[in-house]
């Protein structure tokens, strides 16, 4: 068979069309398979794009040149910049999107790309020869060749949708599963999992009275920020009417009702096996497991600027259709409320990503990559991030790019994929600042600076972005040596370097710009925050970031000593069964990826190190 | 770098002769190897001592060579085997002891026998650090057990047996498990930002990290008295000429070490002895008596006299009671050197001055001297107690400081800021403190924290 396709991707939600795009860019010949082109980077859950940490994963897809920043600035409703009253490291771009535009947007992106072609149609088997991906058989008998394939299915691998005792195959509501696609990737001798996930009703908007509701103080108003902070370095000042959310909070009814029913539930009487997410717990996860809370905040979130689906942010459950009416009738202000459609949880097949290469690569096959839900993750946020990865790398395996690794002390993505590899996943993996090792270098102000580079290495970055990005860079500079020569009078009444006045705590640089004391500043006009707030972090707190610094500098001496493919750990000395056996698995590129290792002690990488270099790799 | 994965042998008890001497054979092949070396045919019953006879093979001359392959077996010993089947062993590993009468020659031979039978002979140490790779002992222990056996006073020896059996890694940790819980709420506020949580309350945050700091305060303040068990400290004994110095030095020593005699000057260089002062180790300085040097010899004297008082960890300030008090003595001037104590000497004879903070002794009846000793001991503060851990060891006093450096860091930042600085930056130097402690037992930080986060808030909406 010849290969129609140079890279063939599996699913058209977040990461696979990140995939298909960053591959196309690359110049490879690109077939993005999906069941339908209406439910391009679909949202079947919440209708929202970043939050902590997600936020820093969408900067950094748009530093590399990915499509979630730039389409989320084009079509979101609401923006927010989370912890703003925190400092810079942890501001946290949000905003509610309008689903459908949304997915109209990114499909028009992938349209726009002549690499790319659409395969309508649902995959059947991947093509294996000799250990390594040489097409796609579609289940109606195509067959298409390829090179490289990216596979993204998200929760339809024998995906199974539980609505209390109601039980149906599906991959998301109304969507069939994919069966055939699981049993053929089972084959391969893949280390399988069984995850849950949930999504809570959607409600008829035009059922609710949010006048009435934020006059009795039934529902807060929560609205966007003006003017928005875009996700893309490329976007220009967003400047559309934004709506907005409204919050309100369970009562003590719900608490009876979800405890009268619990046994009902299917999450509680045994029928769902798989794990769900702890950081996003379903309704009766709440009451029961944390009793003492007396309420939980429910937001009301529009799916669109027009649509009439409500999204119930914070009501995810699977009870049965009866009692889910109930629930929504007994919040304030809902009694009134139509269900347009039912919550459910979902359970999926993943795969233990422990199975994959810093580049998303299987171990067991060449040319098959794997990102977003199969491998463990749950967000939009982190499919894209692996999406982006996977595309890249996909392509450079075939010749086109320099290939995407990113490292763990300069991306989010680079601590999401090392997560992913060296911990796999025990519940869905959502990304949380508090998993870097040092977020005050990575923040969002700075995705660009710190990733721009690596994606023009790749190849992802086109000219248009570079040179913008070249330009902002020598500001950054200027501005920093600007600060250092501009000499400002301080309330002591004697003159200093404006950089040194800055490092007093109430000092903010915006406060100076706009009194106009450093008129030499430059900033363009449409990255205006960034450029402030770069220059401010990195003289305000300088004294910090250089700790970070020159911590990462030591912790690379570890990363720095390389382990060799197909090293045998298993003859390594005095290493326990178990330690040979995660070793093995997992494959370690460093020591230092060694040590993050669960179970892997500190001795037992102080002994392997003792003979890495000494034994020779074994044959593969 | 050891192989942790063979059988090793060494003998365990001091060399030298002694009623039993002890070898010890470690690793997967242990019971096999001891097997070769009794005359007892079945396998060892875990955890019991079998009386046997001990066999080796060879002439005497060569057992320390190895043994010569040639010659037959034959008994060489009575002894008592116990063989301790892994995990429960000292190492992990499998263990077999050997008791057998502590003459070189026999144990010799039965390391010999071992090594012929498979083993190999053990590096310092090497038992020990099988202990920790197993996970039997942190690194502390580890640590401790090498203090235990270099201890050279009762002081040292329970100092390493407390550190032993936890003491230290109990103390750290607890301070630790504060820490973590602290900075899983700064963590939870941080990535959890409008989940409706207080999850430190205002103001709460100052307060928090000094209680942190003043633990760690107090762990840095047992160091230096540790840091004098573990290593030892120096008594310098300085004062005027011929006010009794070196008889002091004597009565101390219990010996007559240094030279004693009616001309003022006689002692000329330093004179060092090293003795137990109330289970301390100590060492004793002999100085020149400070005055006006005659010559260039007594000169350098007087000058290495004021050095060692300089460096010393306790002065004794040594007067002559029976005569009247010289200007420049002790009396009515602050002390020149840190710890310093007044010695009253010679109160055999009669009294010209009395001074309330001063010791009283007489050097050549002893009268006074036991005092002296408790008095010292007492001015150092090194007395340790049961409840309290001591940080004696050089590396952990280090990490010790390091937490308690970037908790301090913490603090201050948090007030130049007015208790308004950013948690990630808290966050930065509370992580900093954590790796330090979590380094003196050598484990290292888990990712458990997101784990604490949600076994204790509803968090997600």
């Amino acid at each position: 068979m010849s290969p129609a396709f140079d890279v063939i991707v599996i699913g058209a939600g977040h990461a696979g069309c990140e995939a298909a795009f960053a591959a196309a860019r690359l110049g490879v010949r690109v077939g993005l398979c999906t069941l339908a082109t209406d439910t391009v980077a679909h949202m079947p859950c919440n209708p929202a794009i970043g939050g902590t940490a997600k936020g820093h994963l969408v900067r950094e897809i748009d530093a590399l040149g990915g499509l979630m920043g730039a389409t989320i600035d084009a079509t979101g409703i609401q923006f927010k910049l989370l912890n703003r009253s925190r400092g810079p490291a942890v501001w946290s771009p949000r905003a509610q999107a309008d689903k459908k535009i949304y997915g109209r947007a990114v499909k028009a992106a992938l349209d726009r790309e002549p690499n790319v072609e659409w395969l309508i149609g649902k995959a059947g088997r991947i093509l294996v020869e000799h250990g390594r991906i040489v097409g796609l058989a579609m289940e109606d008998g195509d067959a298409h060749g390829c090179r490289a394939l990216v596979v993204t299915t998200g929760t339809f691998l024998n995906g199974l949708i539980h609505i209390g005792p109601e039980q149906h195959p599906a991959g998301r509501a109304g969507e069939p599963p994919s069966r055939e696609l699981a049993e053929s990737l089972k084959a391969v001798g893949f280390t399988w999992g069984r995850l849950k996930t949930g999504t809570p009703p959607r409600l008829d908007r035009a059922s609710i009275d949010f006048e009435r509701c934020v006059a009795d103080g039934r529902f807060a108003v929560e609205r966007g920020d003006t003017p928005p902070v875009p996700f893309s370095f490329l976007s220009a000042p967003i400047e559309r009417a934004q709506i907005d959310c409204h919050l309100l909070h369970t009562n003590d009814r719900v608490r009876d009702l979800v405890r009268a029913n619990i046994d009902r539930s299917p999450l509680f009487n045994g029928q769902i096996r798989g794990i769900g997410p702890r950081y996003c717990p379903s309704l009766e996860d709440k009451i029961v497991r944390f009793a003492d809370k007396e309420r939980h905040q429910i937001f009301l979130e529009p799916e669109g600027i027009d649509a009439p689906e409500i999204y119930v942010n914070g009501f995810s459950m699977s009870l049965p259709r009866d009692v889910q009416a109930d629930l929504v009738h007994a919040l304030p202000g809902l009694e009134e409320a139509a269900i347009i459609r039912h919550g459910y949880a979902v359970e999926y097949d993943f795969i233990q990503p422990t199975e994959l290469t810093r580049r998303l690569e299987a171990k067991r096959v060449a040319g098959l990559f794997l990102a977003g839900q199969i491998n463990g993750t749950s967000g939009y946020e982190e499919a894209a991030a692996q999406g982006l990865v996977a595309g890249a790398n996909a392509a450079h395996a075939i010749g086109a790019g320099g290939g995407l690794e990113l490292r763990r002390d300069e991306a989010y993505i680079g601590i999401l994929v090392d997560d992913l590899i060296t911990k796999g996943c025990l519940e869905p993996y959502r990304m949380f600042t508090s998993r870097a090792e040092h977020r005050l270098l990575l923040r969002i102000d700075n995705a660009d600076l710190r990733l721009t580079p690596r994606g023009r290495e790749a190849g992802l970055v086109d000219d248009n972005r570079w040179e913008r990005f070249e330009q902002r860079r020598s500001r950054f500079a200027r501005n920093l040596k600007l600060l250092d020569e501009t000499l400002l009078r301080s309330d002591a009444g004697d003159r200093v370097a404006a950089s040194q006045l800055l490092r007093q705590p109430e000092i903010r640089l915006a406060d100076l710009l706009a009194a106009d004391r450093i008129p030499r500043f430059e900033a363009g006009r449409d990255s205006l925050a960034f450029d402030v707030a770069s220059v401010e972090t990195a003289v305000k707190y300088a004294g910090y970031l250089r700790r970070q610094e020159s911590e990462i500098e030591r912790a690379r001496r570890d990363e720095r000593r390389r382990i060799p493919v197909n090293f045998p750990f298993d003859r390594v000395p005095g290493l326990s069964r178990e330690v040979v056996q995660r070793l093995t698995q997992i494959q370690p590129d460093t020591l230092g990826q060694a040590l993050r290792i669960p179970g892997v002690t500190p001795a037992a990488v102080a002994v392997l190190g003792a003979y890495v270099g000494r034994l020779a790799p074994a044959a593969p | 770098m050891f192989s942790v994965s063979d059988t090793i042998v060494a003998i365990a008890t001091p060399p030298g002769r002694g009623g039993i001497g002890v070898v010890r054979v470690s690793g997967p092949d242990a019971q096999r190897i001891s097997r070769a070396l009794i005359a007892c045919d079945g396998a060892l019953a875990p955890r019991h001592a079998t009386f046997t006879r001990l066999r080796s093979r060879g002439r005497a001359a060569d057992f320390s060579a190895g043994g010569a392959g040639e010659q037959p077996m034959r008994a060489i010993d009575h002894g008592v085997v116990t063989f301790f089947p892994a995990p429960h062993s000292y190492t992990g590993d499998d263990v077999v002891e050997v008791s057998a009468h502590g003459s070189p020659v026999v144990l010799h031979a039965i390391v010999a026998a071992a090594v012929d039978a498979g083993a190999r002979l053990a590096e310092p140490g090497e038992f020990t650090l099988r202990a920790f790779l197993n996970g039997r002992i942190d690194l502390t222990q580890a640590e401790a057990v090498a203090d235990l056996i270099d201890a050279a006073t009762p002081l040292q020896a329970r100092a390493a047996f407390d550190q032993l059996e936890g003491t230290l890694t109990r103390a750290i940790g607890d301070i630790d498990a504060a820490l973590f819980d602290l900075v899983a709420r700064l963590e939870a506020s941080v990535d959890f930002p409008d989940e409706g949580y207080h999850f430190v309350e205002p103001g709460a945050l100052a307060s928090a990290i000094d209680a942190l700091t003043m633990r760690t305060a107090a762990l840095v303040a047992t160091s230096r008295g540790g840091r004098l068990i573990r290593e030892g400290l120096t008594v310098a004994i300085v004062g005027a000429p011929n006010v009794g110095k070196s008889s002091l030095f004597n009565a101390l020593a219990g010996s007559a070490r240094a030279i004693v005699t009616d001309v003022p000057g006689t002692t000329r260089d330093l004179v060092t002895e090293v003795v137990d002062l109330n289970g301390l180790r100590a060492t004793l300085v002999d100085t020149a008596g400070l005055r006006d040097a005659g010559d260039v010899v007594e000169a350098e004297g007087v000058a290495r006299a004021r050095q060692s008082a300089a460096v010393a960890d306790v002065v004794l300030m040594v007067e002559d009671r029976s005569r009247p008090r010289v200007e420049g003595g002790s009396a009515g001037r602050a002390s020149q050197f840190g710890k310093e104590l007044c010695v009253a000497n010679k109160s055999d004879l009669p009294a010209t001055w009395r001074d309330g903070k001063a010791v009283e002794i007489s050097a050549t009846t002893g009268a006074g001297i036991d005092d002296l000793r408790r008095r010292i001991v007492a001015a150092l503060d090194v007395e340790p107690s049961r409840d309290r851990a001591g940080v004696t060891n050089v590396r952990h006093v280090a990490l010790v400081e390091r937490a308690h450096a970037a908790l301090a860091r913490a603090r201050d930042a948090l007030s130049a800021h007015g208790g308004a600085l950013p948690e990630e930056f808290v966050l930065a130097d509370l992580a900093d403190a954590r790796a330090a402690l979590e380094e003196v037992s050598g484990r290292r930080a888990t990712e458990d924290l997101l784990a604490h986060i949600f076994s204790r808030f509803c968090i997600g909406k």
